[in-house]
Parts: structure tokens; C-alpha cells; sequence
């Protein structure tokens, strides 16, 4: 199946490269590892061998498209990706003239490293209940059928605990956080050209390396994200000293389903849940 | 014959270590290993092949008050941050304490870094040669060995019952007074780290490929996370700002990376290196070229870290042999 | 944390309302703890997330924000906005720690000055029987 898929891909970027329908194609290709897969940009449709689609294909992709404003660009989206295509369309980051999309039904990702790999699912393939790209103009792979939505078994385990030993997990991770903003670079939702973070008046987080300034930039990237973050899971796989800030985000996703019924990047045009209102919804403030 | 240790010994020693000075090793936690302090040998962990961050954080802490200032009377008390405290890191590799040894260019030049200078003089190094070097591994590439003594204080290497004990400094005498070292026949091979990787001459050969597309091509996939200045061990690049709590001002220092955007902002908004593919190659040259200019040795110990932690495969290995072809193409076109 | 073991309370509140409801809590001599420390803002939507969390960082034991009655909103819409957005970092502060009871949003008329100060004694003896907020 994946090496069908491959030839699928390079087939359609030899396609798009000369007839000039595009000028780069952003996919994926092997690593020095010669075991998973590291983001490809094709410029040219002699080099379109190197284009391949593997269980080791975890980059979101369409954060490059940020990169390549104003250019026809096509890029390789797997059901996440796609949603995370959608949030961008919406907040008119990118233009959908522009960009290509080059859908695969994800089998799945493997949990891997620089010179190994797993084959165990990454959690976030558990979770997904959208492998087939909800938006693409070449699809490869066949719908599939999803289970029924997933109960957020992490949240409620984390939630079991006491405040006290809640606000204790925090702060151990606080500790470690040692701010290299790599969560921030890998996702598709984070692309202010001045972070918040960053800010030296009002300077909300500052340089110290610190748990109380790491709480700071966890919890306030989180809520930037509310509604927004469509659990693609890289900021937690990027991560350095390994934060389960999967936990911050879907805690938010499963809230923002309870209260809005609203699930980030299914479609271009559905309005985001922070940018609009119901006069009379009950949301458990003030009532 | 050979000056040995027991593992138990060993353990002994470092105990003894632990009740008068801080002992920083390796350490699991969660499933990471780090260069942490430990409060019983039962801590550390002996078998790990090398940290997920490097040892580097304990001479340039990622976060360092230089000064604290404060009003007294009606003048300004200013007060240097002094290290006091006496700290032994075990378990350090010959790349990692290479990497410690080669900052001493740029810290230790004209004027020194007096927090740097006192970090080191309160410091010693109990290094542990590397029996298995790691996949990621390439540190006799850089110059070094997976044995090399020369930037630790004492040397131990695996042998059958235990250590073989090289006491390479003053610092490493002083340390292991005391401790009864046995003189046994020991067998066994030296490590060897047998990946190639090509850097004979790469500083030319960045130097020539310095105006090559290939920078901006390779930056295409670099999220600019800075992961690999923070987990490596001879990046040094730092912000500083004050930070005020309670009336008083703190100078911190604090880890920073060329990779970031806005690191070469200056005032007026201009940035030289504004795009990405600049950035990226101002990493490589740093270490690959302008690092050997200034202060003699290559500014990478091949310890591989940026390799395994690279989310989006940017490899030095790769790119010092696409480097080293590139260069040649460019002397070959010349004359 | 606050020196005295009092509770520390930050309170945002909005000038059209909440802020003359408090005026008018003095005005009319009802009394209320001294823990809360006001700030006027525009309107309960411009509370931002940030200076929310910045509060509960620089050691407040608790934040109340107080805004126009849904409808009423001198800006028409912001306290919709404001109401959405604090239900979602109410969960999140809670999960992270904070618990809900600690941050508290209420909606205050100006002539309400009675109840403001009813709201905030409710609140800080509430507070001050929780006890400072722990770690973080």
C-alpha cells in the first residue's frame, strides 16, 4: 500500500512540475537514518524519485506553506494536516488557489526516533478519528470508514488528581521546559510574526529560564490555541525534554466540543468558536 | 599495568564526593537522561550511552544572573554573582568535556567571562571513556576520541571488574586522594568510533560554498526551533536583559540561538539575517568555519545530539560531506 | 503570595458597570474586604488570557472579573466575547491546578453596589477558607 502511494505522489509532482502548475512540491522524503522520513521541497520533476509516503511521515507539512506566501505550492497532507490546511485557509493565512493539495489517507503513524523506529501507533493516531484528508484536490488512498469518536481517556486520568497534585505535575514540567519554542516552530497554528512571548513590553514571559515563566508560555500557547489546534501532536513529538503538551491542548479540545461543538479545521469556512458568540448560551459563568 | 577501580569502589568514592560538594551524572527522569544532580550513587545512571541535553548547562546555565542591583541609602549596591559551590560531574564523555574545553576560546579570551572562569575552577570533570560509541556518534571526525583524556580531570575507562583510572590534572589529584587504586593487567580493546565523517578541511570548503543555493535549499524544512544550539555542547550564543522583582534588578543571562528569527535584529529593525536559509548557514559556518579561525579547533565534538534531536533531519554529517562537494566543484570552476 | 496570609484578589472591572456598581458600593457605605485590588478596564472582553494567567503567576490567590449583564454591554458584544473566552481558561487554569473556584466571573450592573460588595465578601471569605494557592 505505502509503496503504491509513493509512486501515486511522485507520479502527480512530475505531473505538477512540468506543467507548471506548481512550483515546488513539499513532501516528504527518506532521512539520513535510511529509516524515517524528513520533509522534501521539489523544485524540479527530475528529483520528484526522492518524494516518498511511509508510516514514518509524522510532519505536519502545511506550516511550510507560510514560507512560500504568493507561490504555487503543492503539498502532501494526511488527515491532520489537511484540518491544520483548513485553520490556515480560514484565518486567511494562505490562498487556496495557491496551494495543491495532495491528500493521503493516513494509515497511521509509527512512534520513531533518529535510528529507530517503532511499531507502535503514535498516540495522536489513536485519537484520530479523521484519516481521510477533509480537503485535497488529488487524493490518494481510499476513505475510510472512522470508529466512533474517542473519549478523552487522558484528560479524565489527569483529572482524577487532586489540585494540589495537579498544580505539582506543572510544576515538575515547568522545571524542565527549557524554552527553545520548538513546540511553537513546529505547529501550524503558531505563526504570529511577533509571539507573544517574544514581547519586551508588556513582557509577558521574559528570558529567565524558569518554571514560573515556562508556565507562562505553556498555559497562554495552549489557550492561543483554543479551538484552533488540530492534534497533529508535533509540538509534543519536537519537544526536547519531552512535555505532554498533548494534555494541555486536548483538555482544551474537549471543552471547546462540550461547549461549542466545534472541532478545529473541518472546514474552510465554519466560524472559529473565540470569534463569535450565542446570546443566550449557557457556558457555566456567572449563571 | 593499570590503576583500577571496583564498581563498588567507585561508588564508594563518589559517596564520599557527594557529602561536601554537589555530584552532578547522568540521571533518568521520565525517559530522558540529563546531567543532574544526584543525592545517591543509587541515581545514576552507568549504563546511558550520552544525555539527551549536554553537560554544558553546568559552566553556562540556561538561565545565570550576572549581577543583582539594588537601591541601598541613596546609592546603587551592585552585587557580581559568585559561585561558591565546589561541583563534580561524573559520567562525562571525552566530546562533551572537548566541547567544555573549546568554550574556554571564546569565554576565557580578552576580557574573560568571570562566571564562566569560576564555573570551571570550581568544577571538576570525572570522564568516562566510551566503550560502545552511539549510531550518532563521529567524534574522531572532529579531532577527538571516544578515549581522549585530554579536557578531563581524571579519565576512567570500562575494563572487566571495573575502571581503569587516568588522573590527568592537578584538580583530578586532589580528588582521588584517598582512594586506594589497585594496579592490575588489564585486556581489552580501545573504543573506536568508526564513523567517517569528511571534515578535513571543511572551513575552506564552507568558505567557498558560503554563496551556494544549497543553504536556503536546506533551510526549506528548518523550523528554526533552535533545538540543536540547546542540546549541543559547544553553542554559547546568549541574551541578556534585567528582570526586576521587588525593587531589585537582576542582569540575567539566558540561552539564545542564531536560529531564531530576530536574533540579528538590531535597532532601526534591520536584520541581516532575515531569511532562513542565512540563518542556517550562519550555524554551520560558525562551527565549521569561524569557530577554527578564531580560537583553533573545530566547533563541533561529533557528539551527535543535533542529529538525533533534529525534527526535521538536518544533519551536520550529511551536510559537511554535501559541503565538501560543493566546495570542490567551486575550486574546480576557479582561475 | 501575599504577606499576611490574606487572600490577594485581583479584580477586573468594567468601567460602564461593574466599576460605578463598586463606586457605588462605596457611596452607599457597604462595606467590602480590602483583599481585592481593582483594576478599571474598558470592558470585560479586554481582559486578555494573559493578564489573567500573569496574575495568578505574580502570586494572586484569586481573580474576579466583573462585566455588564449579557446584553447590556456598553461595546454591545464584548462581554459575549469575554464570557466564552473566560469559560474555556477557567477549565484550563482548573486543569492545570487552579481551581475554578479561584477565578470567578461575575456580571455587576451599576446600580448594583449592594451586591458587588456581597459578591466580594462571599468571595474572599471563600477564598481565605480554600488558603493560598499552592505551588506554580
Amino acid at each position: 500500500m505505502a509503496s503504491d502511494f509513493t509512486q501515486q505522489i511522485r507520479q502527480k509532482a512530475i505531473e505538477l512540475l512540468e506543467n507548471g502548475t506548481v512550483e515546488c512540491v513539499i513532501g516528504y522524503e527518506t532521512g539520513s537514518d535510511g529509516i524515517g522520513a524528513r520533509p522534501a521541497f521539489i523544485y524540479d520533476a527530475a528529483e520528484a524519485d526522492r518524494l516518498v509516503f511511509d508510516n514514518t511521515c509524522t510532519h505536519n507539512l502545511v506550516k511550510y506553506l507560510l514560507n512560500k506566501k504568493g507561490k504555487s505550492t503543492a503539498v502532501v497532507v494526511k488527515g491532520c494536516d489537511s484540518r491544520a490546511l483548513n485553520l490556515l485557509l480560514n484565518e486567511k493565512q494562505i490562498e487556496r488557489d495557491k496551494a495543491f493539495v495532495i491528500g493521503v489517507v493516513c494509515p497511521g503513524i509509527v512512534e520513531w526516533g533518529w535510528n529507530k523506529r517503532s511499531q507502535r501507533l503514535q498516540k495522536r493516531c489513536d485519537w484520530c478519528r479523521q484519516h481521510t484528508p477533509v480537503v485535497s484536490d488529488f487524493m490518494v488512498g481510499d476513505p475510510v470508514t472512522e470508529q466512533p469518536p474517542a473519549a478523552f481517556a487522558d484528560i479524565v486520568e489527569a483529572e482524577a488528581k487532586t489540585a494540589e497534585e495537579r498544580a505539582s505535575f506543572w510544576q515538575q514540567h515547568a522545571e524542565r521546559c527549557i524554552r527553545c519554542y520548538a513546540c511553537r516552530q513546529a505547529c501550524p497554528g503558531c505563526y504570529c510574526t511577533d509571539c507573544f512571548a517574544e514581547s519586551l513590553d508588556p513582557e509577558w514571559v521574559g528570558i529567565r529560564i524558569a518554571p514560573a515563566e515556562s508556565q507562562m508560555w505553556n498555559t497562554i500557547r495552549a489557550f492561543h490555541l483554543a479551538g484552533r489546534c488540530i492534534s497533529c501532536n508535533e509540538c509534543e513529538r519536537v519537544c526536547p525534554v519531552k512535555l505532554p503538551l498533548s494534555l494541555l491542548n486536548r483538555k482544551l479540545e474537549q471543552k471547546v466540543l462540550e461547549l461549542f461543538d466545534y472541532k478545529a479545521g473541518m472546514s474552510e469556512d465554519a466560524p472559529a468558536p473565540l470569534i463569535t458568540f450565542k446570546k443566550d448560551e449557557k457556558l457555566g459563568i456567572a449563571e | 599495568m593499570t590503576k583500577t577501580l571496583s564498581k563498588n569502589e567507585l561508588e564508594s568514592w563518589l559517596a564520599n564526593i557527594l557529602k561536601e560538594r554537589t555530584l552532578v551524572a547522568p540521571r533518568r527522569v521520565d525517559d530522558l537522561t540529563l546531567f543532574l544532580p544526584v543525592h545517591s550513587t543509587d541515581e545514576i545512571a552507568f549504563d546511558c550511552s550520552n544525555t539527551d541535553l549536554s553537560p554544558k548547562d553546568w559552566f553556562f546555565p540556561r538561565t545565570e544572573a550576572l549581577f543583582t542591583a539594588e537601591h541601598k541609602d541613596d546609592d546603587i549596591e551592585i552585587t557580581p554573582a559568585v559561585i561558591e559551590q565546589e561541583t563534580v560531574i561524573f559520567g562525562i564523555r571525552p566530546c562533551d568535556a572537548k566541547g567544555i574545553a573549546i568554550l574556554d576560546g571564546p569565554y576565557l579570551g580578552d576580557p574573560a567571562d568571570s562566571l564562566w572562569a569560576q564555573h570551571r575552577a570550581k568544577t571538576t570533570m570525572i570522564g568516562l571513556s566510551c566503550s560502545t560509541p552511539a549510531p550518532q556518534c563521529f567524534c574522531t571526525s572532529m579531532g577527538g576520541a571516544p578515549y581522549d583524556s585530554s579536557s578531563v580531570d581524571i579519565l576512567l575507562t570500562e575494563v572487566d571488574d571495573g575502571y581503569a583510572v587516568e588522573t590527568v590534572t592537578e584538580k583530578g589529584e586532589t580528588l582521588i586522594q584517598g582512594v586506594e587504586l589497585k594496579e592490575s593487567d588489564v585486556s581489552g580493546s580501545v573504543p573506536s568510533c568508526d564513523a567517517q565523517v569528511p571534515a578535513e578541511g571543511i572551513a575552506e570548503a564552507v568558505k567557498k560554498a558560503f554563496d551556494d543555493p544549497y543553504w536556503g535549499r536546506l533551510a526549506d524544512r528548518c523550523l528554526h526551533c533552535n533545538m540543536c544550539a540547546y542540546v549541543c555542547p559547544t553553542c554559547y550564543c546568549f541574551d541578556i536583559r534585567d528582570r526586576t522583582e521587588g525593587g531589585k534588578i537582576e542582569r540575567l543571562r539566558t540561552w539564545e540561538s542564531c536560529q531564531s528569527k530576530g536574533f540579528t535584529k538590531i535597532a532601526g529593525g534591520h536584520d541581516p539575517r532575515a531569511d532562513k536559509g542565512s540563518r542556517l548557514r550562519q550555524r554551520f559556518c560558525h562551527k565549521l568555519l569561524y569557530f577554527p579561525e578564531q580560537f583553533g579547533p573545530l566547533g563541533c565534538v561529533g557528539c551527535g545530539r543535533c542529529v538525533v534531536s533534529c525534527p526535521v533531519n538536518i544533519d551536520i554529517r550529511e551536510i559537511i560531506s554535501d559541503i565538501q562537494e560543493l566546495g570542490a566543484k567551486v575550486g574546480e570552476g576557479s582561475n | 503570595m501575599s504577606e499576611n496570609s490574606a487572600p490577594l484578589i485581583i479584580g477586573f472591572l468594567c468601567n460602564w458597570c461593574s466599576y460605578a456598581g463598586a463606586d457605588m458600593a462605596g457611596t452607599s457605605r457597604a462595606a467590602y474586604p480590602s483583599n481585592i485590588r481593582i483594576l478599571r478596564v474598558p470592558c470585560s472582553g479586554r481582559v486578555d488570557p494573559m493578564l489573567i494567567v500573569k496574575c495568578f503567576q505574580e502570586g494572586a490567590d484569586a481573580v474576579l472579573i466583573a462585566g455588564c449583564h449579557p446584553g447590556d454591554c456598553h461595546y454591545n458584544e464584548g462581554n459575549y466575547y469575554g464570557r466564552r473566552r473566560f469559560a474555556l481558561l477557567k477549565e484550563l487554569l482548573d486543569f492545570m491546578g487552579v481551581e475554578r473556584e479561584r477565578f470567578r466571573i461575575e456580571w455587576v450592573s451599576a446600580s448594583e453596589g449592594k451586591r458587588f460588595s456581597k459578591i466580594v465578601t462571599e468571595f474572599t471569605n471563600e477564598i481565605t477558607s480554600m488558603g493560598p494557592r499552592k505551588a506554580g
